[in-house]
């Protein structure tokens, strides 16, 4: 523990045996009111307490090699497409006036009527891609400009 | 943070609850490979990742036009509701066990064993398979999400001296369980 106004006293290597054995070899990922006061027993008892720390930090090496999965683009864009709408910023403004036929345009009100953030994925260029989730994805690459939507 | 401070999350959610784009854009980046991950190491298998993974944003996204700055760390509110989806899958292998995934690797030196891919990260997700749910719960939480020890303990509703046995606990099982696995592998970074 941090002595108020002064140095924290180390504490014993009992102590930092237990700690490096749950929280591992870096003393930085340790709680926060821990650290001072290992730091200190490392001053303090430099050869034992880095042995005790570096025996913890093989295994931590060995659990960073567990594999990390990345979110797939289908994952992240059924997650934006969940998300809450509002009333529809410029772009999706933008992709209503751009598109082709009544129909669409249609299908987009009955959509925002229906608070559907699908629907006005429907409504869009000739151009735009087939698969509402590119549209969706895309928002996370390149963010809609917000200071053009008023 | 103190309470009634408003952090960069709460910003974000709070901007997200208007459904702005680019505040869901962010959190989706920010968080979701966090909540994927944990759900991942948790369950041990990609596709009930996911599910977990978008069943949380659902409700964050439910959440988000409710959210009150300052009464608890959005990070942490979201590690508590995918740990509760995990919990649910986890209680449901156990009430009809042929449902049970085959990542269950029995760590003794058995005939399963070469059923662990010879790739030391496949070995250490199917060591973390092994372990009890709790010391799961608690390497995964501290160790990989790097949740700070009160934050963690607040998540699993127990003490941190709890969490502290139990992440004791977890680490020395590993050791054994990973015990055959070259010297090299310990002794560097990838």
């Amino acid at each position: 523990m941090t002595e108020p106004g002064g140095p924290a006293a180390p504490m014993s290597l009992e102590r930092l045996a237990v700690l490096a054995g749950a929280w591992g070899g870096e003393v930085a990922r340790w709680p926060d009111e821990e650290r001072a006061a290992a730091r200190a027993a490392l001053r303090e008892e430099p050869l034992a307490a880095r042995r005790l720390l570096a025996e913890a930090a093989k295994l931590d090496r060995l659990l960073a090699k567990a594999p990390s999965p990345a979110p797939s683009a289908a994952l992240t864009a059924r997650i934006v497409m969940a998300a809450p709408a509002r009333a529809r910023p410029a772009r999706w403004r933008w992709l209503a006036g751009a598109a082709v036929g009544a129909g669409l345009a249609a299908a987009s009100a009955a959509g925002l009527a229906a608070g559907d953030r699908l629907a006005p994925l429907a409504v869009r260029p000739a151009t735009a891609p087939a698969d509402p989730s590119e549209d969706a994805v895309a928002l996370l690459r390149e963010p809609p400009d917000l200071a053009a939507e008023g | 943070m103190s309470s009634g401070e408003r952090s960069a999350d709460d910003e974000l959610v709070w901007l997200a609850g208007q459904g702005d784009a680019r505040a869901i854009g962010a959190l989706v980046t920010g968080k979701l490979p966090r909540v994927l991950a944990l759900a991942r190491r948790m369950l041990g298998d990609a596709g009930e990742a996911e599910d977990v993974a978008q069943e949380t944003f659902v409700k964050a996204w439910r959440q988000a036009p409710l959210w009150r700055p300052g009464e608890a760390k959005f990070d942490t509110w979201l590690h508590r509701v995918a740990l509760n989806l995990c919990h649910d899958r986890l209680r449901k292998r156990r009430e009809s066990p042929a449902a049970e995934p085959a990542e269950r690797i029995d760590p003794g030196p058995a005939p399963d064993r070469d059923l662990i891919a010879r790739d030391t990260g496949r070995r250490v997700e199917a060591a973390l398979a092994t372990l009890p749910p709790r010391q799961r719960e608690a390497i995964v939480l501290c160790h990989y999400q790097e949740l700070g020890n009160i934050d963690a303990a607040g998540v699993m509703a127990i003490s941190v001296e709890a969490l502290e046995s139990l992440l004791s606990r977890a680490r020395r099982a590993l050791r054994l369980i990973l015990a055959d696995v070259p010297r090299d592998d310990w002794a560097r970074d990838d």
